[in-house]
């Protein structure tokens, strides 16, 4: 029997009387890749938000491994091996990208800490802008350095928002590439992205919102020949 | 062969402060006693404006309460200054921490003006509770006859203030309070303790600027509100930090020693257009280096990026960023 680790239970959010989600549940499996996908404003990031604790549902629940964390601070969930990557980059840009990896290991000394950090870069192919400021990267660079940042915290659970948008196919090709050998390792990809090709290929399990519903559920076949999917998207 | 370098600086810069007493004239050691109090308040202001990003113009509060405790254990139960000093210290300290987790809620513009209020105020029951304070006629202590015990304590509290703030740029804890300033919800989500690291911060600022108030009062002889919480003493603390770079080990050092050989060049030669001076040399420092002079430096090459521990640290593993 597959176990769920994150689970999104009858979750609402309203902005000043619009509705940006309603009622949405979602079940995210264990080591598995898990997309969302959705027209811009269907409410994929209010999701993405509630689940990282920037944001507090109006109504349901969010527990990742069978605990609660509706009311838990983003540091907390954190804690609970939940790490983030950011939709529009959000490296600390007045520090290298080594220091910006380095600065937020938690439960490692010094060494240990740069040791993972220089780990992950390499597994990442990116070791040889360790020493480049935060600002100084390029788009597509920023986007694996966030996704070595969070795996510096050795999560459970990988949320990535929108890692594929605005690249390359190159380098989607890479992520895709890093996101399966993550999986391998036993984490687990929640993530949120507009670009349909690695999304219906890659996913396990693919939800799709529109107008903060969710419309559909399913492989990435059954979800592609959807009738409200086509709608929603043609 | 750079770290021999550094030693053989901060070794005559020691030897330097140790025989400037002996050597040096009432009035060096009277212009340098000014000096390291504006350096120890400019590395005090620099851990929470420059690492953790809150910048604020109520720094002098905490110089207005440890001058006035200093003052007030001194003068009425005859308090040795420099024990006067270090409870004025924890006095400061004492203040800051409910001060901190109220006024800390505040971000940006808010937080900068709130504490700039907060010092306001403080000058206000300074003058209004004159039955404690003597209000605006001041309190005046038996002026030291001998200025370089005064020199060695302030001297031995600015090493001390150079040192940690350099611990801290060596450590996880300054990236830390660097990734506040830099994205504190971005910094949040990833999971620093932001609030923790926030409120401890400010109280670790508040403590020397508190205890260089009292030093300043028995320096001066004298204290009153004025002179307490004067906004100069602010605005000039700022510039320093802002001139040698906010957030850096050198940074306060570079600002504190530039700004004030500058003013006590232009005081001495030109008074008419001295405080106008100092106004060009700051906005032309803010203008042409915003990020200030050592910032300056390691943009352009000439100082190395990223803090010592971890460039050391990364090349043991393999690797020389």
């Amino acid at each position: 029997m597959t176990e769920i680790i994150l689970t999104v239970d009858d979750v609402s959010k309203r902005f000043a009387g619009r509705v940006a989600l309603d009622s949405v549940s979602i079940d995210v499996a264990r080591g598995s890749v898990t997309g969302v996908i959705g027209p811009n404003g269907s409410g994929k990031s209010t999701l993405f938000n509630i689940i990282a604790g920037t944001l507090r549902p109006d109504q349901g629940r969010v527990s990742v491994a069978g605990r609660d964390i509706t009311r838990a601070s983003a540091a907390e969930i954190c804690g609970l091996g939940v790490a983030r990557t950011f939709q529009i980059s959000r490296l600390f840009a007045e520090m290298t990208v080594l220091e910006n990896l380095v600065a937020v290991a938690r439960g490692l000394d010094d060494r240990a800490a740069i040791a993972l950090a220089l780990e992950l870069l390499e597994f990442l192919e990116i070791a040889g802008i360790a020493k480049k400021w935060g600002s100084e990267l390029s788009y597509g660079q920023r986007k694996l350095v966030e996704i070595a940042r969070a795996l510096m915290l050795q999560p459970k659970i990988m949320l990535l928002d929108e890692p594929f948008a605005g690249i390359n196919p190159r380098l989607q090709n890479r992520i895709v590439g890093h996101l399966k050998a993550l999986c391998a390792k036993g984490i687990t990809v929640f993530f949120i992205d507009h670009e349909m090709r690695i999304v219906l290929s890659e996913c396990d399990l693919v939800y799709v919102l529109a107008e903060g519903r969710l419309i559909a559920r399913g492989d990435p076949n059954s979800v592609r020949n959807d009738s409200k999917v086509l709608e929603a998207y043609f | 062969m750079r770290n021999r370098g550094a030693l053989a600086i901060v070794g005559a810069a020691g030897i330097a402060a140790l025989v400037l007493p002996l050597l040096g004239s009432d009035y060096a050691i009277s212009f340098s006693i000014q000096l390291l109090i504006f350096l120890i308040l400019a590395y005090s202001w620099n851990l929470i404006g420059g690492y953790t990003g809150y910048t604020h113009f109520g720094q002098v509060g905490f110089f207005g309460i440890g001058a006035y405790v200093g003052s007030l254990l001194i003068f009425h139960w005859g308090v040795p200054w420099y024990l006067a000093a270090a409870m004025a210290g924890f006095a400061g300290a004492a203040v800051a921490v409910p001060l901190g987790g109220a006024m800390l809620r505040l971000k940006g513009p808010f937080f900068a003006i709130g504490m700039f209020g907060l010092a306001r105020v403080l000058e206000a029951f300074a003058l209004g509770f004159d039955s404690i304070t003597q209000g605006g006629t001041g309190i005046y202590l038996k002026p030291l006859g001998d200025l370089r015990p005064l020199y060695y304590v302030v001297a031995a509290v600015a090493a001390i203030m150079v040192l940690l703030t350099w611990r801290l740029d060596n450590s996880r804890l300054g990236l830390k309070l660097l990734a506040i300033r830099e994205d504190e919800s971005a910094a949040e989500s990833l999971g620093i303790p932001t609030t923790r690291l926030k409120i401890g911060t400010f109280v670790a600022s508040a403590v020397a600027p508190a205890a260089m108030g009292a030093l300043y009062a028995v320096y001066l002889g004298f204290i009153d509100p004025p002179t307490a919480f004067a906004p100069n003493i602010e605005l000039t603390t700022i510039a320093m930090v802002l001139l040698g770079g906010m957030g850096t080990v050198l940074g306060p050092l570079v600002g504190a020693v530039a700004l004030s050989v500058v003013n006590e060049v232009l005081w001495a030669n030109y008074p008419q257009i001295y405080l106008a001076s100092v106004g060009v040399i700051i906005l032309l420092a803010v203008l042409f280096t915003p990020r200030g002079l050592v910032n300056l430096g390691i943009r352009g090459g000439w100082l190395p990026a990223g803090r010592p521990l971890f460039r050391r640290l990364a090349q043991r593993a393999g690797q020389t960023p």
